[in-house]
């Protein structure tokens, strides 16, 4: 199908025709930063920011979820399933965020399936928008996951001046502009994209080379700059890791999951609830008895970078897009391209 | 499709009383077709689910196709409330999860089963496994160590076990209370290497204990001729999941509970921080 343009001033009707079908989620600015938000109106939606606090990865994998509700009766115990099948639609996400959602795809499937995450990106729509603006820490030209995009969309769109450039991705795109009486792209339009991506990429300040990596890391499992991030700081200026597990929260392919039970002031009935968990807080890998396979601070943020290069056991499924976000949010001000280039320096 | 997070209800139908903190249980699922279809390997585990206490991954104590048996030991919230249950009473569990132990590549060699504490607990259906196709293996040697008699579970199997042909089993406890009317060594599993009738030549060793003694007996081992790759071992690790989602596993490239538990020393040796 052929690219569409809207005027940047006309998007309310792409907004509405969205809003028939989905519940919309997009880029609002109700402060100084942005957060992705519920879009009720035009007016919410800030479609020009940088970066947002948290990653879209809240809307497949909730901060905190239920699993499914127990009862007990006569001392026999039910189980009921919770399904999640509400239709959600993400307008304006960015690339590195999509590559981050398809590697969540990856990791939730495969021998065993994560229902709750699969149902909940089978009703969700994805409508990217290409970076123009690099915020001042991300990376991801230099890791291939942006700063355009080239898969994962139902919709990609890209400012090109006055308009947005609308390309579709899927059929379900596809259905999403029929009929909106929109003008075709034209030569010109592309040329633009194309210009506007030449000039994003020479914009990015950071850079993290990561072939090799994951090798390198895992052969370096004794490296100073475990010690340096862990107990003594001075990574690239940095001071030791504190160990708050911003990190991971913010981290768009961070997966790592708790589970728990809540029960009910009856004790007749309860519910079984899975949160976001951090291999950075000391309890991550804490067993009976006292145990704990982590102890050390340094063994954390280790295996957080390992992690993040794709030589943990999530492999390239929770590896880094090069979104920023971790060094945006470290109050220690550690620098996981700095962490690169200091391991590669060996 | 089936939501691999739902825990399957069953019964238990007996408890063997092991310790004063140690209990062994015989599990039924309340579905018939469940338990028709169910099968496992030695050295798997299970999630246990006491609704309202949680979960937790527990390995499978024995095999036998007629039902599921855990020894649990009280250590935690859901352990405390699954020692606190009676015969009849209901319990969720989902699973066989893990790899087991590699007893198809065990064939025809001499085996050597080490274990410590609970560690005996998954190597129990490796025995029993060996001992149903006693043909099919070389000398079975068991060395057994715990912290002092009392804490030994399976003392009802010693005397099968030691009655198995081509076979040698060997006790010992860290500690050995006064008056103690039990006979075994007294020393940690390592003092046992000694008096070891197996030698490295042709032999697979299975290795399951606290961490540290694995470490301990695996470097033993190195000094007397065996190789990392003749030796697995089973790991612990907090599990959430069982399913490698969770994260909580990981030991560098693997998930305990989806590549392992049984790991080829091989494989997770600079994870571990060996001696």
């Amino acid at each position: 199908m052929k690219a569409l343009i809207i005027e940047k001033n006309s998007m309310n009707i792409l907004l509405e025709r969205f809003l028939e079908e989905y519940r919309v989620f997009g880029p609002t600015k109700p402060g100084s930063d942005s957060t992705f938000d519920e879009i009720k109106s035009i007016e919410q939606l800030h479609l020009d920011y940088i970066s947002t606090v948290l990653p879209p990865k809240k809307f497949f994998l909730p901060p905190n979820e239920t699993l499914f509700s127990f009862n007990i009766k006569n001392g026999k115990f039910t189980t009921k399933e919770i399904r999640p099948d509400e239709k959600i639609l993400i307008l304006g996400i960015h690339p590195c965020d999509v590559h981050a959602l398809l590697k969540l795809d990856k990791f939730f499937s495969g021998d065993f399936n994560d229902l709750y995450y699969q149902n909940r990106r089978k009703n969700s729509a994805i409508i990217a928008l290409n970076c123009v603006e690099p915020s001042e820490h991300s990376f991801c030209r230099s890791l291939g996951t942006g700063p355009f995009l080239n898969e994962g969309y139902d919709i990609l769109l890209t400012d090109v001046g006055t308009n947005y450039l609308i390309e579709i991705g899927t059929s379900t795109g596809k259905r999403l502009v029929k009929g909106l009486n929109l003008t075709n792209a034209s030569e010109e339009d592309f040329h633009e994209k194309e210009r506007r991506l030449k000039l994003m990429e020479k914009k990015f300040k950071k850079s993290m080379n990561i072939s090799w990596l994951p090798k390198i890391a895992r052969e370096n499992l004794d490296h100073d700059i475990w010690f340096d991030l862990g107990e003594r700081g001075g990574v690239a200026g940095s001071f030791p890791c504190l160990s708050c597990g911003s990190c991971t929260f913010v981290c768009p392919t961070c997966y790592c999951y708790e589970v728990y039970d809540a029960v009910d002031l009856s004790l007749k009935s309860g519910t079984r609830n899975r949160e976001l968990d951090s291999c950075q807080l000391l309890e991550y890998a804490e067993v009976a008895l006292g145990g704990n396979f982590r102890r050390d601070r340094k063994d954390r943020i280790h295996h957080w970078m390992l992690c993040k290069f794709g030589a943990a056991a999530g492999g390239k499924n929770s590896s880094c897009v090069g979104c920023g976000r971790c060094i945006r949010v470290c109050p220690s001000k550690i620098d996981i391209t700095e962490v690169a280039k200091a391991l590669r320096r060996g | 499709m089936i939501n691999a997070y739902l825990p399957n209800l069953a019964i238990i139908k007996k408890i063997i009383r092991e310790t004063h903190n140690t209990n062994t249980y015989m599990l039924e699922f309340f579905d018939k077709q469940l338990q028709t279809s169910f099968s496992c390997t030695p050295g798997q585990f299970m999630m246990y689910s006491v609704f309202g206490a949680g979960e937790s991954a527990i390995s499978l104590s024995d095999i036998n196709n007629n039902d599921i048996t855990a020894t649990i030991r009280n250590v935690g919230s859901v352990t405390n409330t699954i020692l606190n249950m009676k015969e009849g009473d209901s319990i969720g569990i989902r699973g066989p999860y893990g790899t087991g132990w590699p007893l198809d590549k065990a064939k025809g060699k001499n085996v050597l089963i080490i274990a410590g504490g609970m560690g005996i607990a998954p190597l129990r259906g490796a025995i029993t496994h060996i001992k149903n196709q006693r043909n099919n293996f070389g000398h079975l040697e068991i060395i057994y160590g715990a912290r002092t008699p009392g804490d030994m579970i399976f003392k009802y199997e010693f005397e099968k076990w030691r009655q198995i042909k081509n076979s040698r089993l060997d006790l010992t406890a860290d500690t050995i209370p006064a008056n103690t009317p039990f006979e075994c060594k007294a020393g940690l599993v390592t003092s046992c290497f000694p008096s070891m009738k197996t030698q490295h030549k042709n032999a697979i060793v299975l290795l399951c204990g606290p961490e540290i003694m694995m470490r301990y007996a695996a470097k033993c081992l190195e000094t007397i001729g065996f190789k990392d790759d003749q030796i697995y071992l089973s790991l612990e690790r907090r599990m959430k999941c069982g399913i490698g989602k969770c994260g909580h596993c990981q030991i560098g490239l693997k998930y305990v509970c989806k590549d392992g538990p049984v790991f080829n020393y091989t494989d997770i040796k600079p994870f571990i921080h060996p001696l």
